[in-house]
């Protein structure tokens, strides 16, 4: 690798222009010859049987082309368990169920066909509260698995637990326990640009579909699964990615969706749009699941934590996504946040008619982050401990195994402790209390790790990378992890610019297409910047090689050729000084900026080639090649045993600090944040502007769930399915100071030293906006969100 | 949304507006069609069959003062309406009330006849207007007439406009140069449907009342002026008793509802909450116009 000079440098992003200029392609920009709209008919009620659908009115309606169900189409399963189908048969289970599709010339039509589809139910006992559905005799949401197996129970089948220590023996011995009840809601991932696809099938049946996903290669392994279930077998899938306004893990599924479009698209024979209209992006994708969190920490008489015992009932909804995986994620703060020797950790995730919730932004972590270390201050306040020296007391240090085994290489988290005590004055206003009228101020803080060198959840946790230089010297990327905003074009153009020695300006990234690129296991667990830049690092050795090699017979050939020229127009020239003997040896040559050049060699203009020449050189040689690589990065780490809890399943750890101000009105309830301090280590800064941007976002999506956001539900009905009830903070909200500070610790398997920093902005804002106002008015709140009722009814209980 | 048949009407005169309105019962007039547009999208709604657009029509879009008369336009942009120096200068409770509605792409568009006339409870300009005793100006082929905001209101979406007619102006008398006035305001956020307002208007003799106007919204099916607030406050002095039984009338005068953005009883608290601050600030120095959240 030659020295990082894009690396760390502040640069526009290659897809900039395009996205401020308005020719960035959506999905719901993109159209095709021929092509046909669908549009899903959902369910009327939460859980029932379908007794008959009469689709005949709508087959009438001119323009309309198909009318699918269950019953007329080959049955699709969806879903890890395999526990959801693309159509639904025999029975609902949620309002969002899918019953019955059309594809028609227009939308609208579309539309008015659905209107005119008429489905019988029978409506069925339903169940909404996750610990009623554990009861015996609660209604059974599904009565048998995806075997056909009859189950008792609405307990989805999934095991995550921990136990290391021993949690009674540390309860007895300790000198101070708290305890505490806490819960998260449903949340939206909120993305700007809404979800859809285009499926199309070739004249050979192969499937070709643009989608909005993060995880191309896994959807193409289910649609490849699905045209099976169609008769398709042997039939492949090619999926796109367009360019995508937003995930924030939305997209880590496979949608019921998509499978609708793809059986429209097989039974008509033309391509088959469906767009998810914010409504239905709230009524019928999957949100962020809500939890109730269990917990009891405990210390001794100096502070030291001595054991964490904490249960999560989650709610799963009527099927199974990425949300019944949560638990996976919430092993490592439970385990690993602070050194706490003694941990237990049960998870439950039960079936209910309420929607179905799969991965948004940290999975899982915020949810028991915000019981961690909201209970954490309790703690130290019940130890007479100040909550900063508390967590100094039990800061992870580099080179601990924590209780899940997790090797700790890197580990910042006291120096972002320091910096954030640092600028939140914590001395001087932790504490302090009062404010101007009725309003108290207050200081909290609250930590983090997160997986910083990708999480294996997956047999394989790879990301594979190609690249093909051509004649001009162009870098030509193909690779497959997804860009949905958040930078990972930007990064990777800097990375290939900097380990590849070319101008940025030469590095192409060219479109996610699972065709094309090779395998990603997806864009999620922060790892898109960690996973690209190691691939590239990786690619950049194996073409510097071959570059150099082709230059031992190439370079000396190509400085003559320089030198004949130069003494065409000055017949003066003497013969410069030139070591030829040095410049056929390929551990000589340096590439840098797109020019090679000998290491050690005169700094003159001639004595530098154009990568492109010496490229035109290799193509147009006798048994001439052309340079293309491959690289397939898998990163150190281990598929842990979840039944146990146990595994180091990052290849490193990322730390952070988040320390807010806050400003409580007592009158009203009204929490208004007046500063915000970030610390988190990132190993080494890649891209400035893109991580500020990161972390921001994170932070405004951290105060959208302390303070604003939750998805209102009435027997499973979504209640405020819009941004008129559902409210996000907008730049309005942001009007604080933000003091962010980044910590390079220089993490040894990182790219230039990097770790994942994608996910962690929101994971500790909760917890310190509640430390926060805690310290404020002395009011312990458990339930997000903290809204200005709660507030007051705590002040109430308070006196 | 169905947006397929409809016609787009863009007349540059009133008579133009009210002839097209008269011959097409059915047609709706738009102005800045912040909630129009918004209200058509709902799932199963439709868009009018014809729109008449009122933005070029230029006596709709004039704020003009004749005397101490301030005569604003139906369809004058809500930006343009806080921009005018007399409005800017004379009413900062009006004003404070346009800096927090919507949005500034909002505000640009959307107009001061609209916000009332689409007749939501929390509209935001409603409450500072009914404390300047504002009259609205309603037109039609055949003639005027001026009705009292107070009696423009009728319900949720529902106003004294006839059929036929169409919000020309709004009309105020200027308070008095020693008057003070103000406007308190909570959303969820701040780029929210207000969960509860109140504005005041008060001329004081000394530290007695000489005249008071309280107005709330967003806490009851109208916009509302708090008459029984405002005897009691005539002739007091606004010591902690008055301020705090004020307090109490307020709340016992407001029917607020529990919706998804606040319980009733959270609208009832802080409408108390903002008359007693409104109160304390208006007895303290000369707090005016202080802008809401």
């Amino acid at each position: 690798m030659t020295d990082t000079r894009y690396i760390g440098s502040h640069r526009a992003r290659p897809d900039a222009a395009d996205k401020v200029t308005g020719k960035v392609r959506y999905i719901h920009d993109i159209s095709k010859p021929g092509m046909l709209y669908g549009k899903i008919k959902r369910s009327e009620h939460a859980h029932a049987r379908i007794v008959s659908i009469d689709t005949t009115r709508a087959e009438r309606l001119p323009g309309v082309c198909a009318v699918i169900t269950g019953y007329n189409t080959p049955p699709v399963a969806v879903g890890f368990l395999r526990d959801n189908s693309a159509l639904k048969r025999d029975k609902v289970r949620h309002f969002r169920d899918e019953v019955a599709a059309v594809a028609a010339i227009d939308p609208d039509i579309a539309a008015a066909a659905i209107d005119l589809i008429e489905v019988e139910y029978e409506p069925l006992p339903c169940v909404f509260d996750p610990l009623e559905a554990l009861e015996p005799g609660a209604p059974l949401v599904h009565e048998q698995d995806a075997r056909g197996t009859s189950v008792t129970s609405n307990l989805v089948p999934m095991e995550c637990g921990h136990d290391s220590g021993d949690v009674e023996a540390a309860r007895r011995a300790a000198a101070h326990i708290v305890e505490g009840d806490y819960s998260v809601p449903l949340i939206q991932q909120s993305c700007l640009g809404t979800a859809g696809c285009i499926a199309e099938f070739d004249g050979n049946d192969n499937l070709t579909i643009t989608a909005k996903t993060q995880i191309p290669f896994l959807a193409q392994r289910d649609f490849n699964r699905a045209l099976g279930e169609m008769g398709l077998r042997g039939r492949n899938s090619r999926v796109i990615v367009p360019a995508l306004g937003g995930a924030f893990g939305s997209g880590l599924d496979t949608h019921c969706y998509e499978f609708i479009a793809i059986l429209l698209a097989h039974r008509t024979g033309r391509p088959v749009k469906i767009l998810v209209d914010r409504e239905e992006e709230f009524a019928s994708l999957s949100p962020r699941q809500s939890a109730r969190v269990k917990i009891a920490q405990g210390c001794d008489a100096q502070g030291r934590l001595l054991f964490r015992d904490i249960e999560v009932v989650q709610d799963n909804g009527a099927y199974a996504s990425w949300g019944a995986t949560f638990p996976t994620v919430m092993l490592l703060p439970v385990t690993s946040l602070y050194r706490v020797p003694n941990v237990r950790f049960t998870s439950c995730i039960v079936y209910t008619n309420n929607t179905y919730c799969q991965a948004m932004r940290g999975y899982g972590n915020p949810e028991v982050t915000w019981a961690i270390d909201s209970n954490l201050d309790d703690l130290a306040d019940a130890a007479g401990i100040d909550a900063l020296e508390m967590r100094r007391i039990n800061c992870n240090e580099p080179g601990e195994v924590t209780p899940m085994q997790m090797k700790i290489s890197t580990c910042g988290l006291r120096e972002c402790l320091d910096k954030t005590a640092e600028h939140l004055d914590w001395s001087e206003k932790r504490g302090a209390g009062s404010g101007p009228g009725q309003t108290r101020t207050g200081v909290g803080m609250a930590s983090l790790i997160h997986v910083g060198g990708s999480g294996r959840i997956y047999r394989s946790d790879a990301s594979g990378l190609t690249v093909k230089l051509d004649d001009f010297g162009n870098v030509n990327v193909f690779y497959g992890g997804v860009e949905m905003g958040q930078g990972l074009h930007a990064v990777l153009t800097m990375a290939v610019a900097d380990s590849f020695g070319v101008l940025p300006e030469h590095v192409h990234i060219n479109q996610t297409d699972t065709a094309t690129c090779p395998w990603d296991v997806g864009t999620h667990a922060s790892r898109g910047a960690f996973m690209s830049c190691n691939a590239a690092i990786l690619a950049a050795e194996k073409v510097r090689a071959r570059i150099f090699s082709a230059c031992e017979e190439l370079f000396p050939a190509e400085i003559d050729r320089a030198l004949t020229k130069l003494r065409r127009d000055d017949p003066e020239l003497g013969v410069p000084d030139f070591d030829f003997a040095a410049a056929s040896r390929a551990d000589n040559f340096e590439l840098r900026d797109s020019e090679v050049f000998l290491r050690d060699g005169p700094d003159v203009p001639w004595a530098r080639v154009p990568l492109g020449r010496i490229l035109r050189a290799m193509h147009f040689r006798r048994d001439g090649e052309m340079l293309t690589e491959s690289v397939f990065y898998d990163p150190p780490s281990d598929l842990p045993d979840w039944k146990k809890g146990i595994g180091n399943m990052s290849a490193c750890y990322t730390y952070g600090v988040q320390g807010v101000e806050v400003e409580v009105d007592e009158d009203t309830g009204e929490v208004a944040i007046k500063k915000l301090v970030s610390a988190l280590d990132v190993g080494k800064v890649l891209n400035p502007p893109a991580l500020r941007g990161q972390v921001y976002g994170g932070i405004a999506q951290g105060i959208g769930y302390a303070l604003y956001e939750e998805v209102k539900t009435e027997q499973g009905r979504i209640l405020n399915p819009n941004f008129t009830d559902y409210k996000l903070p907008t730049a309005c909200e942001m009007d604080f100071p933000i003091v962010l500070e980044f910590i390079e610790t220089d993490e040894p398997v990182g790219p230039f030293g990097a770790k994942g920093a994608g996910e962690p902005g929101l994971v500790p804002t909760a917890p310190a906006i509640a430390n926060a106002i805690q310290d404020a008015i002395g009011v312990r709140i458990r339930d997000l969100p903290i809204t200005p009722e709660k507030i007051l009814a705590a002040l109430a209980k308070r006196g | 949304m169905s947006a397929t048949q409809s016609e787009y009407l863009r007349p540059k005169d009133l008579r133009a507006a009210l002839e097209h309105k008269a011959a097409t019962p059915d047609a709706r007039f738009i102005a800045g069609g912040t909630d129009l547009l918004v209200h058509a999208r709902r799932p199963g709604a439709t868009l009018p069959q014809s729109l008449i657009s009122l933005r070029a029509v230029a006596e709709l879009n004039e704020v003009t003062v004749v005397g101490a008369t301030l005569r604003i336009g139906a369809a004058a942009p809500l930006t343009e309406v806080a921009r005018h120096p007399v409005i800017a200068e004379r009413l900062p409770a009006l004003v404070a009330s346009i800096d927090v509605l919507g949005s500034r792409q909002i505000r640009n568009v959307a107009t001061l006849g609209g916000n009332l006339c689409n007749a939501s409870p929390a509209a935001d300009t409603a409450p500072p207007l009914l404390v300047h005793d504002a009259r609205v100006e309603l037109q039609h082929v055949g003639g005027r007439r001026e009705v009292p905001l107070v009696e423009f209101f009728r319900g949720p979406g529902e106003t004294a406009i006839e059929a036929n007619e169409v919000m020309t102006a709004v009309l105020l008398e200027l308070p008095p140069p020693n008057a003070e006035a103000a406007f308190e305001r909570k959303g969820r956020v701040r780029m929210d449907l207000a969960i509860a307002i109140v504005a005041g208007l008060f001329e004081l003799d000394g530290s007695v009342v000489r005249r008071a106007r309280v107005a709330a919204g967003a806490v009851a099916p109208l916009p509302l002026r708090l008459t029984e607030v405002e005897e009691r406050l005539t002739g007091s002095e606004l010591d902690d008793d008055v301020i705090a039984e004020a307090r109490r009338l307020t709340t016992e005068a407001i029917s607020p509802i529990s919706d998804l953005r606040s319980s009733a009883d959270y609208r009832r608290h802080l409408t108390g909450v903002f008359v007693e601050r409104m109160l304390h600030g208006v007895a303290g120095s000369s707090v005016t116009g202080r802008p809401g959240a």
